[in-house]
């Protein structure tokens, strides 16, 4: 029995890890490497780094970036389209049915109450993730400084967040961090 | 289907044109972290969601598959234009930045690139942090009242960082415990 094409079998692969990857691609990362590197050497560790890295760099959503970009080896412009339809497209599936039931029961006083008691640890969780972030992206006193700043910035102006962005990539560009 | 239908919440401003181009913007403006953009572009300016909206809709995503932006963009498609709304804002969420990654990703492989890139992402990165904390702040006032949720949110963000949790076992651990509260609390309000 042949096996199928690398790009198929990397894609459905993604497909069917998109379908349980709980709280974001980065959970079924592990596998992902283990599939990509380990098992089909379809890249080395060194370029699943890069790939990695350069996915947290650029705009929209790392993951499918990372992916897209891992199928384009895999299988050239092709791969990576596929690959991209393959990162989202089935946990959207399962999203959109999510929302439409929950929407059914939006009244219902026992969600209302599940709501109250999700909301504070997701803001939790997502004040944590900025933390992450700012350690991650840590050089010191003057990198929190900007990280301060921005916070302060968008609280209590309306200036655009893009401004904050250009004026802090332009600050580290110029050495001072 | 009608049902589905009647639950949809059709506004002259939300045309599938504007979905995709919102959205985009979104996606194109993420660097770090779009959270903080959708907040902005969907709560603050467009007024597409509340601020509870946004909130319960992000954390219903956080027990979803998928990468949570994703699902959010899903929703407010879904519930201004239906399945064809879902798939634009889906679109346009991930269209634009991947050609733009895809492209930019592919120059950073193959040539040498200057230092100087690496600081200005350094710069970034650091203010993206803050636009992300200043998010969770803003999604915490409404709630600033309520003891409990200050305290569970402060256990969460004390999960992740301290604890070093990761974050399912903060979620499964967690969220019983804090609907409870909030079903005590509302049991006894009455």
């Amino acid at each position: 029995m042949s096996s199928p094409p690398a790009p198929v079998t990397f894609a459905a692969q993604i497909a069917l890890l998109s379908l349980i990857s709980f709280g974001g691609i980065p959970s079924v990362l592990p596998d992902i490497h283990n599939l990509v590197v380990v098992t089909k050497g379809w890249a080395t560790d060194r370029e699943f780094a890069d790939f990695y890295a350069i996915a947290q760099a650029m705009p929209g959503l790392p993951m499918i970036l990372m992916m897209s970009l891992i199928g384009w080896k895999v299988g050239g412009l092709a791969g990576a389209l596929a690959s991209a339809v393959a990162t989202c497209g089935p946990s959207s599936a399962v999203a959109f049915v999510a929302f439409r039931l929950g929407d059914r029961f939006r009244d219902a006083s026992w969600q209302r109450i599940v709501r109250r008691g999700l909301v504070p640890v997701t803001v939790g969780i997502v004040i944590a993730s900025g933390y992450v972030l700012a350690r991650a992206a840590d050089n010191g006193w003057q990198a929190a400084a900007i990280t301060g700043a921005a916070a302060g910035l968008i609280l209590g102006t309306r200036i655009s967040p893009l401004w904050i962005l250009i004026a802090a990539g332009a600050i580290g560009g110029l050495g001072l961090l | 289907m009608s049902q589905m239908a009647n639950k949809m919440n059709f506004r002259e401003d939300v045309t599938l044109g504007a979905l995709f181009l919102e959205f985009a913007k979104i996606g194109l403006c993420g660097v770090g972290s779009m959270l903080a953009w959708v907040h902005r572009v969907i709560v603050d300016r467009r007024h597409w969601m509340s601020e509870a909206e946004f909130v319960e809709t992000l954390s219903l995503s956080q027990f979803l598959p998928g990468p949570e932006i994703a699902n959010i963009s899903i929703y407010v498609g879904s519930k201004f234009r239906g399945p064809t709304g879902a798939i634009t804002a889906l679109l346009g969420l991930t269209a634009a930045p991947l050609v733009v990654g895809l492209v930019l990703g592919t120059l950073y492989l193959r040539y040498p690139h200057p230092a100087v890139i690496q600081k200005v992402l350094g710069g970034i990165s650091a203010a993206a942090a803050g636009l992300l904390i200043a998010t969770g702040i803003k999604m915490l006032m409404p709630h600033r009242r309520r003891a409990a949720a200050l305290f569970f949110a402060a256990l969460a963000f004390a999960g992740i960082i301290f604890a070093k949790l990761p974050l399912l076992t903060v979620l499964v651990g967690l969220v019983p415990l804090s609907i409870a509260v909030a079903g005590v609390m509302s049991l006894r309000a009455e």
